[in-house]
């Protein structure tokens, strides 16, 4: 599996190798990200899905080494492909560390309201993100800090410059995070729910707008939310993570065409159907009941042993199909199923027909 | 359209709304102006004169002995420059202060042409040659206080510049680092917050051999600096949570741009308002120390020091009224600042004010 075994494969821009990053509460060792192994190509965009608490974010945080105290990366590696060979981010120094931030690596953020300092301008605040990488004139930061709002096509971006964050509307100031982000055109942008604080027609600017900057300056994403519907959208490669661990990865359209991880197909199951309204004899819209997936994802402290989801899963239950005893007793391996299709179930591919969504909607 | 504004532009807007704040902001300009043109305003050195051919400003002596030109120590003026200058170059002319009276010492007769000696003792109430009286000595109270000024200026500001240098430093290194570098600040902190600061400064003063107000600005600041750093450390705690904050380490950035770039900033306006109170009780502290007699030694003046010239004969009510006024307004000025800044800073009364 190492990049040296498979010639004719490129190294991958950034291979996650079996994170593990925990907390350490006065309740105990709190492992929010488990084993968590993800690798992104140049120029693709891998999106990495679950529900809130399942450590998506605390992933995205790891690889920048900003997660805070009492949260500490715990094992694995973290490497970056450079012109040099892959660094380990999880053991880089420090000073090293910096110019990967913001330099290699530029990172959007979910809360745009409260992601810039209030009290500097909009073109400072740019301005400083160049700084920080680039040996370069303040007036030369500027012009560039003026020709990233331009690409990132905020309006009226010469007035803009001199404005501070509290005069710019959500969509604005992510826009300016973009901006900032792409500054010192990193190879990697890590996008934290980027438009989860967004109303839906900002949303879909802003995501249209990540994916026309990927296709011309070749940078890759790595694009963390909950929304199934944005990764349809707008990326290459899936993964989905659950308690803490990747629980399937495959390319988004074989993930969406043959979801095989009883947790994914749960999540496929639940997106409200459109199609599946139909009219009364009264022409009153009838809506099938949303489909949910029953129970709490569990908080770390009682991750349940084998396999994470098996509480929740129906086959597990016995209600569907040929599921056992080993969904309690043993952790299932991240296992590929099909060619660049893995799954973390130890029952995948043989739930029996229908894989799908159907069996949820039964 | 609106112009774009920043956060202290939009706190000074609303500052400028406060009448009291405003009228206080006044008061303290003019103190400053006050004690910038002390020389000019009261004194018996000429603020400009013409010796000999050349121009000389002998009022600048008042600042600093050493910045009184030679030539008149030369020529033997002994610090009586009316009579001097006449007998001594015919030539000369001379602008003199707005009041011709010493703060330091009793203008003897005859030293303004035709005028008497002023009086001493209780015979020195207010008067239209003596506006605000004069002391036992004879000293002009007018004069004494316009150039104390300067020292209730100086150690408000001296003071607290010392001790929010020291606050802010220390408050950052333990809010921003925490582990055990806050654990050494906190405890330092804690420490020096049980020092009695009028009991140290007594001390401080029977020990050293010539006591100058320095020493007790020194003192104030480095006493008084607990209460901003323990603001500035929950201020750094709290800012450092931010999500700018992360935004910018993300950026690249290193931890002393973002305490000086990204948190200051932000932490500086509740900050600055403890410090605000801070000038106006270092100078409730001077002039109590001075009326107790441990001030500034008897060549300089302090509002204070005329307060405790008062103390053996409270007939002279004149130099208690005056001084005892002075420092009033003073430190009711500073409080009103210290209060429309927390006002037109906190974003809680802000909203609440609209």
């Amino acid at each position: 599996m190492t990049a040296t075994a498979a010639p004719d494969r490129v190294a991958p821009l950034l291979e996650i190798r079996d994170l593990v990053t925990a907390f350490d509460t006065p309740a105990g060792r709190v492992p929010a990200v488990d084993g968590v192994s993800l690798s992104i190509a140049r120029g693709r965009t891998l999106g990495l899905v679950g529900e809130s608490g399942c450590g998506k974010s605390v992933t995205a945080m790891s690889i920048l080494r900003l997660v805070a105290a009492p949260g500490r990366i715990e094992s694995g590696a973290i490497l970056l492909d450079g012109p040099a060979g892959a660094v380990d981010l999880v053991s880089l120094a420090e000073p090293e560390l910096r110019r990967v931030r913001g330099g290699r690596i530029g990172m959007i953020f979910q809360e745009p309201m409260t992601s810039l300092n209030p009290v500097f301008t909009v073109g400072d605040q740019v301005a400083e993100a160049v700084l920080l990488h680039r040996r370069c004139s303040r007036a030369a930061a500027r012009e560039r800090a003026l020709e990233m709002l331009q690409l990132v096509r905020l309006a009226d971006p010469e007035r803009r410059l001199d404005e501070y964050p509290h005069q710019l509307s959500g969509g604005m100031r992510q826009r300016v995070m973009i901006a900032m982000a792409l500054a010192c055109e990193p190879d990697l942008v890590i996008a934290d729910e980027p438009t989860t604080a967004l109303d839906v027609t900002i949303q879909a600017q802003i995501l249209e707008l990540l994916a026309d900057l990927r296709r011309r300056l070749g940078t890759a994403i790595l694009l963390i939310t909950h929304d199934l519907g944005v990764v349809a959208e707008t990326c290459d490669e899936v993964a989905v993570m659950y308690a803490g661990r990747i629980v399937e990865r495959a390319p988004a359209a074989e993930l969406f065409r043959r979801p095989l991880h009883p947790y994914t197909i749960g999540l496929l199951a639940a997106r409200p159907n459109p199609d599946a309204v139909h009219h009364d004899a009264d022409g009153r819209a009838v809506r099938p009941p949303l489909v949910t997936i029953p129970g709490m994802v569990p908080p770390p402290q009682h991750f349940p042993a084998g396999c994470r989801f098996h509480p929740r899963c129906r086959y597990a239950r016995g209600e569907a199909t040929a599921a056992g005893p080993a969904c309690s007793a043993a952790v299932p391996d991240l296992r590929e199923v099909e060619p660049g299709h893995f799954v973390r179930c130890h029952y995948a591919g043989d739930l029996g027909p229908p894989h799908a969504v159907e069996a949820f909607r039964a | 359209m609106e112009r774009s504004h920043g956060f202290w532009a939009d706190a000074w807007r609303r500052y400028r709304r406060r009448p009291l704040g405003m009228l206080a902001l006044v008061f303290v300009g003019f103190l400053v102006l006050v004690a910038a043109l002390a020389p000019a305003i009261a004194g018996t050195k000429p603020v400009l004169c013409r010796y000999k051919g050349r121009i000389y400003a002998p009022c600048l002596g008042y600042f600093d002995r050493r910045l009184e030109p030679a030539i008149f120590a030369k020529d033997k003026f002994r610090g009586t420059y009316p009579k001097n200058l006449a007998e001594k170059d015919p030539q000369s002319w001379a602008i003199w202060p707005l009041f011709f009276q010493d703060p330091y010492r009793s203008v003897r007769a005859d030293e303004w042409p035709g005028r008497p000696e002023n009086p001493a003792m209780d015979q020195g109430r207010p008067s239209r040659m003596h506006l605000f009286g004069t002391d036992q000595a004879g000293v002009d109270v007018l004069a004494k206080m316009v150039h104390g000024t300067t020292v209730a200026l100086l150690v408000g500001f001296v003071s607290m510049g010392i001790a929010g240098s020291i606050g802010i430093v220390v408050g950052a290194l333990g809010g921003y680092f925490g582990g055990w570098i806050d654990m050494v600040t906190s405890r330092v902190t804690e420490i020096v917050m049980c020092v009695p600061t009028l009991v140290l400064i007594l001390a401080v003063l029977a020990l050293i051999e010539k006591p100058t107000i320095w020493h007790t600005m020194a003192i104030i600041g480095l006493t008084g600096w607990t209460g901003i750093a323990r603001l500035t450390r929950g201020e750094f705690l709290r800012l450092k949570a931010s999500e700018y904050v992360t935004a910018a380490r993300a950026a690249g950035a290193g931890p002393w741009r973002i305490m000086l770039r990204h948190i200051l900033p932000n932490a500086l306006a509740p900050i600055l308002v403890p410090i605000t109170f801070g000038i106006a009780s270092a100078i409730l502290t001077e002039s109590g120390l001075s009326f107790l007699g441990f001030g500034p030694p008897p060549p300089s003046a302090s509002w204070g020091s005329i307060l405790n010239g008062a103390r053996s004969n409270l007939g002279m009510w004149w130099l208690v009224f005056f001084p005892g006024t002075a420092i009033f307004l003073t430190v009711l000025a500073y409080n009103l600042v210290g209060e429309g800044l927390q006002e037109a800073t906190d974003p809680r009364l802000r909203e609440a004010r609209k």
